[in-house]
Parts: structure tokens; C-alpha cells; sequence
């Protein structure tokens, strides 16, 4: 395992240095306003529908789940801020609050790549990470991965 | 081959609405495949090889079936995916 996060006696410890720790300290403001309105490229994205050829179901089941949505995003970045906060060069946390980490990651890269055009695999051969959007998509995906190694060893 | 009516035919409601729906997941290019199959293992249960298999189906056929059930449970799991940013869609089993 050579990624920045380890499983600890049951707790996830991941290494930073200040610099990183700035970039994540920000993730939750980009998520506060990404979709918000269906003008922003990642709004169908993030917004799904399960049923997108049923305009009638799809009304139906945003109308019950759309508010419990936007909640659950909302306490995996509060959960995401308040540790990113411990420490500008690691913080700990326990299984849950790195399983909220996890979707603020996969959030953050579907906004990121969303604003980008990105909309095929092969992506990584085409941009230059010299775009702070592409390094930053990088280096959340090096966390993501990190992350899911690390809680998968919590499943087993 | 057998001489029982499709339910469809039978033009009852109440046994439409009993008929299973599959949640299917689409490729993207964005999710890691590491992480796919972290979450198919979280979410359903699923061995490792098994979550593995349906993420390479997935990146390779473009789409796979995750789950197979009543509506309303399918519509859950459907919405557990997205808030784990995968692209998850329904269909008529």
C-alpha cells in the first residue's frame, strides 16, 4: 500500500502536507453550487433520474429522494470539513466519516471532469495537468484510490 | 413451449406492478475501478470477484445489471449509487 491514506487500528489515517490540505479545504465550497442550476454542465449528472426516458417517473422519484439527496451530500461535506480541519499535515478518521470522504471525492472529480468536457475514457493521454482543474482531478483521483484500497482492507 | 400467458398479456396492473426491475449500471470515465468495486462490495454485499467481474462488464460492455427486485427497493438502491456518483439507471426486469 503506497497511497496517503492507511487503515490503523480500525481508523483511517491519511498523510498531507499544507499545501494539499489547502486544495481539499476548498472541495466543499466547488460542491455547494455544483448543479445547482441546470445551466452548469454537471447539473443531469449529479441530479440523475433513474428512469431517463419517463418524464412522469422521473418527476416522481426526484419529488420524494431530491431533498434527502441534497441532505446526505451535504452532511458527507460537513463530515469531509471538519476533518480535512484537524491538521494541515494528516488527519484521522473513523470508517464513516471516510466513507463520507469518499463521495465528496467521486463528487468533486464528476464536477471537475463535468466543467472540463470530459465525456470518454482516454482523458488522462488528452489534458495537460499544467490546468489546475486537471491536477486537481488527478490528485483526487490518487486519493480516491488510496481511500477505496484502504476501506476495501476494512471490508475483509 | 408453454401455454402460460406473459403477464404483460394479461392486462392486470396489480401484476404488472409486482414485476421486477433491474438497476443498471453505465460506464463512465471518471470513477476509478478500484472504487466501483469498493462500492459494489459496500452496497450490495458482494465477494470481491463478483464486484470485480460486474466493474469490468461495466467497462467493457459499456453497462452491467447490479440488481434485480420490487420497484421501490430498486429505486433505493438506484439512488444509493448516485450518491456514490455512479451512473445508475432502471429497467423492466
Amino acid at each position: 500500500m503506497t497511497g496517503p491514506f492507511r487503515l490503523v487500528a480500525g481508523h483511517i489515517e491519511l498523510t498531507m502536507n499544507p499545501q494539499e490540505a489547502d486544495a481539499l479545504l476548498a472541495v466543499p465550497q466547488l460542491l455547494e453550487s455544483a448543479g445547482v442550476t441546470d445551466a452548469d454542465p454537471v447539473a443531469e449528472r449529479l441530479n440523475q433520474t433513474p428512469y431517463p426516458d419517463d418524464r412522469e417517473a422521473s418527476g416522481e422519484f426526484r419529488r420524494l429522494m431530491a431533498e434527502e439527496m441534497t441532505q446526505s451530500r451535504a452532511a458527507d461535506r460537513s463530515a469531509f470539513s471538519l476533518t480535512v480541519e484537524q491538521s494541515p499535515h494528516g488527519v484521522t478518521m473513523s470508517v464513516g466519516e471516510a466513507e463520507a470522504w469518499l463521495r465528496v471525492l467521486a463528487e468533486a472529480r464528476l464536477v471537475l471532469a463535468g466543467r472540463l468536457g470530459i465525456s470518454r475514457d482516454g482523458w488522462e493521454d488528452e489534458l495537460s495537468d499544467a490546468n489546475p482543474s486537471v491536477a486537481l482531478l488527478h490528485y483526487l483521483g490518487w486519493l480516491q484510490q488510496s481511500l477505496a484500497e484502504t476501506l476495501e482492507e476494512s471490508l475483509s | 413451449m408453454t401455454t402460460t400467458p406473459r403477464q404483460d398479456e394479461l392486462g392486470d396492473t396489480d401484476v404488472d406492478l409486482d414485476r421486477p426491475w433491474n438497476v443498471v449500471v453505465w460506464n463512465d470515465p471518471v470513477n476509478l475501478m478500484t472504487y466501483v468495486v469498493y462500492v459494489f462490495r459496500k452496497l450490495f454485499g458482494f465477494p470481491k470477484e463478483k464486484a470485480t467481474r460486474l466493474m469490468l462488464q461495466v467497462h467493457n460492455e459499456g453497462r452491467a445489471i447490479v440488481a434485480t427486485g420490487p420497484r421501490e427497493k430498486m429505486e433505493m438502491d438506484c439512488f444509493r449509487l448516485h450518491h456514490h456518483g455512479l451512473w445508475a439507471t432502471m429497467e423492466r426486469a
